[in-house]
């Protein structure tokens, strides 16, 4: 959807505005939203400019295909654009790829990077600290520092080996 | 601290009435909620309503209209939960600062509120209630998009935190409406908690974060903070502003609606919010001279809101009724 005003830049902010008990939708990009300042103040926009980005979806950026239903609960991706709203844990697989698209659009992230079940415990701090090694590792690759690369290298493999080891303690 | 949140006095200046936290947790062996069916959902409820004995356990189904309206108007239930369908259930601790909803958007709604400015605090009380779940209960959870979520605006850490905030100042300058979009592109949404559209009762407002991905619970309050600061130090600028170059037009304003509060024998909703948001301000920068009443302003705008007075009516009133109803508690706390 391009902005309403300037019909150039893709619409990024969603907003409602209420006059007179009627209610008005503007769709405008980022810069002209900020121009325009003399709006009321009654952005219940986040969820509707959510709605929106969910529905012009498939419209903007044609997929190969949209998913097919989820298998576990039946919910379809025509429910999903319809009401927000996902029926199962499995849906956030059926769905991948619209949510991954939706994800970057509303959330501006990706990746969860808080709070974990304790369950998750081990899985996730390896995954974490990882994370962190290896982005330490291409830094110091990048900066041809090779002798800090050798060294988180070794870290590396020590941490993933010892969630191995720990696992397999587990299944035993 | 054992009190209602809304109870406690504000010990400063500051605009911040409370700091609220809420997680959003769905469990992985039950659908979500547009796919579950009632007897799931009643076994859900039952389930969880098991852990954890320092919680008042109520059915929504067994609460009359006016029970239901005073919780709505405590912030502990939302309308979307009163209006659902399915078998619901709430858990709430002795002070109400705690609760859970049971089948609200997702399974599961912890909500931790504090009085001022305490996010990390309320947050602290939010995990307990979490934990003691997850110790019995596995949750929708994945290692890359965190907790699963009914609608992907929570997905990650299901976290809403969130300050009420008086900003009776600041709602008045040009100021105010160019802040918005700014506050909006960090992530973080103001909006005025009663009335509808444009409409903002009393001056309070909410301030909270509208994304879950990519951060921590504690970078999202962190984020969050530095924000409200920001919007506090507009409010401080527009205050001195309007205290020092108007201040004969704020003094007529506090008094009047010290006149109004004191003697009305009937008032709306939204005119007694408002005047009680000049009150507000006229006992905290001691222009009002008149004896404070024991309570608390917020408590007081809580306590004129249709379910409470009917609460205390013991009756259902329609708006009329109210209006009389709400100008003589009125009288009673001010003349
Ligand atoms: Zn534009
Ligand atoms: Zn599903």
């Amino acid at each position: 959807m391009l902005c309403e005003k300037c019909k150039k830049n893709p619409a990024t902010v969603h907003m409602q505005q209420f006059v007179g008990g009627s209610k008005t939708e503007m769709h405008l990009c980022q810069e002209c939203s900020s121009i325009k300042m003399d709006m009321p103040i009654s952005f219940e926009n986040i969820f509707q400019g959510f709605l929106t980005s969910l529905q012009s979806m498939t419209a903007n950026r044609p997929m190969t295909s949209p998913s097919a239903p989820c298998a576990r609960c039946g919910m379809t991706v025509e429910q999903f654009k319809k009401t927000g709203k996902l029926g199962c844990e499995a849906c956030y697989q059926a769905f991948a790829k619209e949510i991954e698209a939706l994800f970057k659009n509303v959330q501006n992230a990706t990746r969860h990077e808080g709070k974990f079940p304790r369950r998750m415990g081990v899985d996730m701090r390896v995954r974490r600290e990882a994370d962190a090694l290896r982005k330490q590792l291409k830094e110091a690759v990048d900066a041809e520092n090779y002798e800090d690369a050798a060294h988180l290298r070794d870290q590396l493999r020590a941490i993933q080996n010892e969630a191995q080891a720990e696992t397999q303690e587990a299944v035993q | 601290m054992s009190a209602p949140w809304f109870t406690r006095a504000v010990t400063d200046e500051s605009p911040i009435l409370s700091s609220r936290v809420r997680l959003a947790r769905n469990l992985r062996r039950y659908p979500f909620q547009q796919k579950l069916n009632a007897p799931n959902a009643a076994a859900m409820v039952q389930e969880i309503q098991a852990i954890g004995t320092h919680f008042h356990k109520m059915d929504m189904q067994h609460l009359s209209d006016a029970e239901q309206k005073v919780f709505l108007e405590k912030h502990i239930v939302s309308p979307e939960f009163l209006r659902g369908k399915l078998p619901r259930g709430l858990m709430i601790s002795d002070d109400q600062n705690l609760s859970v909803m049971l089948n609200e958007e997702d399974h599961v709604r912890i909500q931790s509120v504090q009085a001022g400015d305490a996010l990390p605090e309320a947050l602290l009380a939010a995990n307990q209630v979490d934990d003691l779940i997850e110790e019995t209960h596995e949750y929708a959870f994945n290692a890359e998009h965190g907790y699963l979520t009914a609608c992907p605006t929570n997905t990650g850490t299901g976290l809403r935190a969130s300050y009420m905030i008086h900003l009776p100042f600041l709602e008045r300058t040009d100021k105010f409406k160019s802040l918005l979009p700014a506050i909006t592109k960090l992530g973080i949404t103001l909006r005025g908690i009663y009335g509808e559209g444009t409409e903002s009762m009393g001056s309070i407002y909410q301030i909270s974060n509208q994304t879950t991905l990519g951060k921590t619970e504690e970078e999202i309050i962190h984020a969050l903070q530095k924000t409200t600061q920001q919007v506090m130090e507009h409010e401080a600028q527009a205050r001195d502003t309007m205290l020092i170059t108007h201040r004969p037009d704020q003094e007529n304003m506090i008094y009047r609606a010290y006149g109004v509060l004191a003697y009305s024998r009937k008032i709306t909703a939204k005119e007694a919010m408002d005047l009680l948001s000049e009150i507000r301000i006229g006992y905290l920068y001691s222009i009002l001279d008149k004896p404070k009443p024991e309570k608390q302003i917020y408590q007081i705008m809580m306590e004129i809101q249709p379910g409470h007075l009917q609460r205390v009516a013991g009756r259902e009133m329609n708006e009329l009724e109210r209006d009389y109803a709400r100008a003589e508690y009125l009288r009673e706390i001010f003349c």
